[in-house]
């Protein structure tokens, strides 16, 4: 569905701060909305994390960074980092091309998943949250 | 609500907006990326009518302007120009801009947007004991800048006038497309270009403006002119190591200091600042505006400490990612002692410290890029 011309994705759920979280088996992947690679515009550098590190929800999970302004990427879910997205090292632009597919930042293994989830919004909510934002 | 040049609502239908200096300007209408490209390999247009236009006259400008100013006005032919900067009794800089000699007795300064009332007041202040009439016209006049190395080939068509004549910072009239304009060969991306400066375009009366825009970008078209923003004029300015007023130099940094002294003339007359900064060169200034590349992925930002053997030793007022040489590319003040070309430093960028050297200016290879470019 789309809102604002933002593209929301509907099998993710989503945080106020524009992350998205994908179930896949026993692992999350994380990355940013349409919204926010739209907001960005051209993203020419993302910070990611560490593979191995463990990091609690909120916490910062690297910066999606365009030439004039860094947006903070924060972990909707703790757990720790198992794989992170190495090409955008040499072609951040895919989080604008694909901010729903290959421009993903990291895979974590979640460690409390259940209560946490609880927390994110599902598409529909995202929706309307984002009809509040401003355009 | 904010100010508004006569070119609001092209910008409002062609980019996105942003208020900088008490203006709705665009900050980019394609992107910052395509936008510093253009420029680097075309040419682009920017709307730089939120900056100020002040007209100097009398029997006096001449040494009036060279009393307010460090850089020696005497030095000016008609119809040439410098950049000059206006200091404080302690040499502080109280803004920085290009002075344009029109007429024997007249002369125009280019106020930066956000210095434009303290510029005026001061001007006037200091205007008291000398016969000069000043002229705050910047609401009468439009200002744009074509940049880029077709620059001269898009405006050479629009007129008659052989604008190959014209030399760095000289200035001449033109007929655009019939349109009475003043050009003068000045910019602020390092590559050659013009500042264009239509005369009665009021902000209320936008059209002439609007023909003048509308003219340089269908001429244009085939030399891949592009409409540029703040964004990438705030990148092209840094990649070719220029100082932003408000970030890079302020009243408590000198000339000296922010490595403007090519435009102090301590031998002139009698100038406001003169003892400081006579001071100050004597004794050698204890910090200088470096430029600063980094040596791993990361972008530096302004306010990001710069670190040698650990010990914070200056700070960044300037950073940006440089499309021209893809890499983190940043300036600001360290100790004259770290201040050596190739000395490598650390930046510390949200909370990493990451390997950065000390680099001349500008960023890129001046062989390919700039007004000095030989290919």
């Amino acid at each position: 569905m789309k809102v604002n011309d933002c593209e929301v994705s509907e099998e993710l759920y989503y945080t106020k701060e524009h992350e998205w979280v994908k179930l896949e088996g026993n692992n999350c992947r994380i990355g940013v909305s349409d919204y926010a690679q739209k907001s960005l515009h051209e993203v020419v550098f993302v910070d990611l994390p560490k593979v191995g590190s463990k990091i609690t929800r909120s916490q910062p999970l690297g910066s999606v960074e365009s030439v004039k302004a860094v947006a903070d990427v924060f972990t909707p879910i703790s757990g720790e980092v198992t794989e992170v997205n190495a090409k955008l090292a040499d072609t951040p632009e895919l989080v604008n091309q694909q901010p729903y597919g290959s421009g993903w930042i990291a895979i974590i293994k979640p460690s409390n998943l259940e209560a946490e989830l609880r927390s994110l919004l599902d598409a529909k909510g995202y929706a309307a949250f984002l009809k509040t934002q401003a355009k | 609500m904010s100010r508004r040049t006569h070119l609001y609502d092209f910008h409002a239908r062609n980019g996105r907006i942003v208020e900088f200096a008490g203006f709705g300007m665009p900050l980019w209408y394609e992107g910052v990326v395509p936008e510093c490209k253009a420029v680097r390999n075309g040419a682009g247009i920017f709307d730089t009518s939120h900056m100020g236009r002040v007209l100097i006259s009398g029997e006096d400008s001449t040494s009036y302007l060279n009393y307010v100013t460090t850089n020696d006005v005497t030095a000016l032919g008609v119809g040439r120009g410098h950049l000059s900067v206006m200091c404080n009794e302690k040499g502080g800089i109280i803004d920085d801009f290009v002075i344009s000699r029109l007429a024997e007795k007249e002369y125009l300064v280019v106020p930066n947007a956000g210095n434009r009332e303290k510029d005026l007041s001061w001007l006037r202040k200091q205007a008291e004991k000398f016969s000069v009439e000043i002229c705050d016209v910047s609401d009468e006049v439009s200002m744009f800048a074509v940049q880029g190395p077709n620059a001269q080939k898009i405006l050479q068509e629009t007129g008659r006038e052989d604008l190959s004549l014209i030399p760095r910072f000289g200035g001449r009239n033109v007929d655009l497309d019939g349109i009475k304009a003043t050009i003068t060969r000045t910019g602020y991306t390092g590559e050659d270009g013009f500042e264009v400066f239509t005369w009665d375009s009021p902000l209320e009366q936008p059209s002439k403006a609007i023909a003048v825009w509308n003219a340089i970008l269908d001429h244009g078209k085939v030399f891949n002119i592009q409409p540029c923003g703040l964004g990438a004029r705030d990148v092209l300015r840094l990649e070719a190591g220029m100082c932003l007023y408000g970030n890079d130099i302020s009243e408590s940094i000198t000339p000296l200091q922010a490595r403007l002294g090519f435009v102090v003339k301590l031998t002139k007359n009698e100038f406001i600042g003169r003892d400081s900064l006579a001071k100050e060169k004597a004794e050698g200034a204890k910090k200088v505006r470096v430029g600063l590349k980094m040596l791993e992925a990361g972008i530096p930002r302004a306010e990001c400490d710069i670190l040698k053997d650990s010990q914070v030793i200056g700070k960044v007022t300037s950073g940006t990612f440089s499309p021209t040489i893809n890499q983190g590319i940043a300036m600001g003040y360290v100790p004259r002692e770290h201040s050596k070309a190739g000395e490598k430093v650390e930046i510390r960028v949200r909370a990493k410290n990451l390997q950065a050297v000390i680099t001349s200016f500008p960023f890129y290879d001046t062989s390919k890029y700039g007004w000095q470019r030989t290919t």
